[in-house]
């Protein structure tokens, strides 16, 4: 198969023609197409499984011509990290498309909004899985574009002022990591990650650690760590539930994704054991820290139910943050990976759940709610996979990742002191985390019924909630896929 | 080999339809029926025909079989003769002739589709236009000081027939200002050539060049460079000198400024180009990046928040050919050959993006939505025209896919390869100021309720010249290679100049 990763692209930025038509004719079709060219690509990406496990540093690579005379060409790539990741943005695009059909079948411009979703999956699954620097960026800016119009035109309230806040945060970031690129290129002649990390390593610290920085800050925005995670509760609340659900799951990890890979796997070898270097870490996990406590101590008070699960994603970013902070250990990155996958289902379920809610009873404040478990038992049973999963709880999918996350911390104490007392503070974090959802539960499902005519939604949106639990429970009880796939790929 | 013949054919051939076309649009005018058709096929047969002459340049270019560099044509009494007119055709020039011709072609449909065959003297608008686009191309063409001279004083006249095409006072006024600022320039360009000329006994580009680099004493140099560089900068509005182009961009009818933006405005830069850059270069013969640099950073600042507080939208996209102009010097000042590259891709994706603004601007103009508030709402009215302007604005903003992406990412690269990352980082910053105020109107058209809800009906037609810049734009995005292939030449070419 020699143009595997090519379809993989390339199969959905072909459909988009098709998507528009035949949603002018029936919204159903349109969705079913976005669904039908996900398990095509998921099925494309399987069959790069072997060459991933057994192949030459476990990666399979094809590159095309493309811009040669600024050093792009159209290089992609999987390895394990890649795979998981795009896999898992893959099964999140699918279950939004199935949700949106009856989430979404009474507003207006269908056809145009399953356009922008196939246009957001090219993206979406593009940042994963290209190599070259500009590709990669390209990917990055069309992750924003199409969600900017999703949030606006089809999310509640004042949705347009959150996408206008949405688009100008992460574009300013954007721009610091075109900044960085554009380092990397001057100093290298090279846009290519692999290549660029080796040509790093010769040149002077001083600048790759400025470019370090521009990088990682403007992922930051991306990632909603928190001193620029003001768009984050805004643009997640208010964007439709497959759009939160996506924006949550994949659009956030891509920045965790990109700092993993462009900071630390391509840029920070180049000053890995410079003062500097360990000072980056370290402000990693601060931050990491900040962000964990800050997301989890708002959600604990906030009443509006889609932004506790909002501000429920800054705290895991914290925990992802906290995880990368441990490079280049290998337990603490694939515990991060997978905590990154995890996270993914796991809040996109939490977020269809949510909208579900939120449809069939068009209320929004968790006070108003009440005993709904009896009345939505489907609903109920999808919010408590996913809300327990986002608490840790054994069994479900965060536990496993958050675990092998602590034992790495727990591993890197032994040769960094600093790390005590952060990991005890990260420990805190998930008590909250465990409170946070219990309150969500408790408010929601538990209690006195307050709504009596409450049932559960159309099929199409059961369905994508059962397939992500399902989804959510596999993982909680045999991660053993992934995690042997992402320790396969070597970051040093 | 290219003789006189090949050079002179597009320049002639243009004038020529241009002098051809006001009896037969008359004529076609006397018809009853099919008329708009009928203009139709004239203005293709104009074009299929310049094309050809232009295309028959460019084959003979790449297909010599070891072209030299730069070809001299004199025009009058051989290459030693004292006032000859030359012409010189390298890759840069072959490629500015194609652009014009091809950006030409779209913006004349528009304006025959716009205008309409109603309207009076507008065979003379077209004779105009078609005269400009063979004085741009000649000016492309030019060989020495003095042809270059001339060819774009006949471009800047030109330009003041168009702007003056509509007769309302505003008009008068603003051609008026353009006309008093041009004439001025023109007087400082006349006689900083006339220093050139005392200094080095020819206006002939190259040998210009080759007198100027040995030249022992330079203080007359230094005047003349002002002089020089000072009028060009007023005919390409560098900031100081930039006041004219909003009025005069803002006055007169669409398609003129969709023209002027993406023909005229472009030649500016490249005028601007081939005189510092291929006759002062290397900078070691005066040390002029510095100020140019300041220029253009003061340049991309004032057009921005110029832009940022302008509530008129046609206003606003004239402040934005004014940033383009910082985001163009910046790649002049780097002087490096990726800020060639950067320079010729902008100019006509720089052409292209603001001559698609301003069309799209026109149809709601016409609609009568001219300000920020009018612009409540109107995506769902006339989802069409604001899906073209949609993409005219992520382009100009720089946002990947688009081709403004690569055009801005060569700029901004080149400004760091050549050591000024200041400049670089100025540019960035002023980008996102652009990426604010052009989504604060794409939020007005979308967000804000509109004050009637029906459906405006959107003139077909228009659309069409639109989307075919609107595509090129995505094209150019997603696959640039099309046009860095074709510019790939001239910097090998540049870094083999005598």
């Amino acid at each position: 198969m020699g143009y595997t990763l090519l379809l993989v692209m390339v199969l959905p930025a072909m459909v988009v023609p098709f998507v528009y038509f035949v949603g002018k004719k029936s919204f159903k079709g349109a969705a079913f197409l976005i669904v039908l060219v996900c398990l095509a690509d998921i099925a494309l990406l399987l069959t790069t499984v072997p060459a991933i496990l057994n192949g030459v540093d476990h990666r399979y690579v094809e590159s095309y011509y493309w811009i040669p005379v600024l050093h792009a060409s159209f290089t992609l790539f999987v390895d394990g990290i890649s795979f998981s990741m795009a896999i898992i943005t893959l099964i999140l695009i699918l279950a939004a498309a199935l949700f949106s059909i009856d989430y979404m079948h009474e507003r207006k411009g269908l056809a145009e909004y399953y356009t922008l979703l196939t246009l957001l999956s090219i993206g979406l699954v593009g940042v994963f899985i290209t190599s070259n620097l500009m590709l990669f960026y390209f990917c990055w800016e069309l992750m924003l574009l199409p969600s900017y119009f999703i949030i606006g035109e089809w999310g509640y309230r004042e949705a347009y002022r959150a996408a206008f806040k949405f688009f100008i945060f992460t574009h300013a970031g954007a721009i610091f990591v075109l900044l960085g690129i554009g380092a990397i290129f001057m100093v290298t002649g090279d846009l290519d990650m692999f290549r660029a990390k080796t040509a790093l390593m010769a040149a002077n610290p001083e600048f790759v650690k400025w470019v370090l920085l521009s990088l990682t800050v403007g992922f930051a925005v991306k990632m909603a760590v928190v001193p620029v995670h003001m768009w984050l509760p805004d643009a997640h609340s208010e964007a439709p539930a497959p759009m939160s659900a996506l924006l949550s799951g994949v659009i956030i990890s891509a920045g965790a994704y990109a700092v993993l890979r462009v900071s630390m796997g391509t840029v920070f070898p180049a000053i890995m054991g410079t003062d500097f270097g360990g000072m980056f870490l370290h402000g990693l996990t601060v931050f990491g820290i900040i962000t964990a406590f800050f997301g989890a101590l708002i959600a604990l008070v906030e009443t509006d139910i889609k932004r506790i699960i909002a501000y429920s994603s800054i705290a895991h970013m914290g925990y992802v943050l906290f995880g990368l902070s441990l490079f280049p250990f290998q337990e603490p990155v694939t515990g991060t990976v997978l905590h990154l996958v995890n996270h993914a289902v796991s809040k996109g379920l939490f977020f269809l759940s949510a909208g579900a809610v939120m449809k069939q009873l068009e209320i929004r404040d968790i006070r108003e709610m009440g005993g709904l478990a009896g009345k939505m038992p489907i609903t109920a049973t999808a919010s408590t996979a996913a809300a327990l999963s986002i608490a840790g709880a054994p069994a479900f999918a965060c536990f496993m990742s958050e675990f092998i996350i602590f034992v790495g911390a727990f591993q890197t104490i032994n040769s960094d002191g600093f790390y005590l007392v952060p990991t005890a503070f990260m420990l805190v974090a998930t008590v909250l985390s465990l409170a946070y959802a219990l309150r969500f539960l408790s408010h929601v499902f538990l209690g006195e019924t307050k709504h009596e005519s409450a049932i559960d939604p159309p099929r199409y949106m059961k369905l994508a909630m059962i397939i992500l639990a399902v989804f959510t429970v596999i993982l909680g009880v045999w991660p053993t896929f992934f995690i042997q796939l992402i320790s396969s790929a070597s970051l040093l | 080999m290219i003789t006189l013949l090949d050079v002179s054919l597009p320049i002639t051939a243009f004038v020529l339809f241009s002098l051809l076309t006001i009896p037969t649009i008359k004529v076609i005018r006397r018809r009853k029926s099919r008329k708009t058709a009928l203009e139709l096929c004239w203005f293709l047969a104009v074009f299929i025909v310049s094309s050809i002459t232009v295309a028959n340049i460019a084959l003979k270019y790449y297909t010599e079989p070891s072209p030299k560099p730069f070809l001299n044509i004199s025009l009058i009494g051989g290459s030693s003769a004292i006032f000859s007119s030359m012409f010189l055709v390298d890759a840069v020039s072959v490629y500015m002739a194609i652009i014009f011709t091809g950006v030409g072609a779209v913006t004349t449909l528009y304006s025959l589709f716009s205008i309409g065959s109603t309207e009076e003297l507008s065979e003379r608008y077209y004779a105009v236009m078609l005269m400009i686009i063979g004085c741009v191309i000649g000016t492309a063409l030019a060989g020495d000081l003095l042809t270059l001279f001339i060819f774009w004083e006949a471009t800047a006249a030109g330009s003041s027939f168009l702007m003056l095409y509509q007769k309302t006072v505003k008009s008068l006024h603003a051609t008026l200002k353009y006309l008093v600022m041009i004439i001025m320039a023109s007087a400082f360009i006349i006689y900083g050539l006339s220093v050139i000329y005392a200094l080095t006994g020819t206006l002939n580009f190259w040998e210009v060049k080759h007198a100027l680099a040995v030249l022992a004493d330079k203080h007359l140099l230094e005047i003349a460079f002002v002089f020089i560089a000072a009028g060009y900068s007023i005919e390409a509005a560098v900031v100081p000198f930039h006041m004219w182009l909003p009025d005069a961009y803002t006055a007169v009818p669409a398609p003129s400024s969709a023209f002027l933006s993406a023909l005229v405005d472009q030649a500016s830069y490249y005028v601007l180009l081939r005189v510092l850059i291929y006759i002062l270069t290397p900078p070691t013969v005066l040390p002029w990046t510095f100020m140019s640099a300041v220029l253009s950073a003061l340049t991309m600042i004032v057009g921005n928040l110029l832009a940022l507080t302008e509530k008129n939208i046609k206003r606003l996209i004239a402040y934005i050919c004014i940033a383009d102009v910082g985001y163009n010097l910046v790649a002049i000042t780097s002087v490096t050959p990726l800020g060639r590259m950067g320079n010729l891709f902008f100019f006509l994706v720089g052409g292209i993006t603001t001559a698609l603004a301003f069309m799209v601007v026109g149809i709601f103009n016409s609609m009568g939505f001219k300000s920020l508030e009018d612009f409540s709402g109107v995506g769902r009215r006339m989802p069409l025209t604001s899906l073209a302007f949609i993409m005219a604005a992520f382009s100009f903003t720089g946002v990947p896919a688009f081709a403004g992406f690569i055009a801005k990412y060569l700029v901004f690269t080149s400004a760091v390869e050549a050591n000024m990352s200041w400049l670089a980082v100025i540019g960035v910053l002023t980008s996102i100021i652009q990426a604010a105020y052009l989504l604060r109107l794409i939020n007005y058209m979308y967000a804000k309720k509109p004050k009637e809800e029906s459906k405006v009906k959107e003139p077909r037609k228009l659309l069409i010249p639109i989307f075919i810049l609107a595509i090129a734009i995505v094209i150019l995005g997603v696959y640039p290679n099309i046009i860095l292939s074709l510019i790939e030449p001239v910097i090998q070419q540049f870094q083999t100049i005598p």
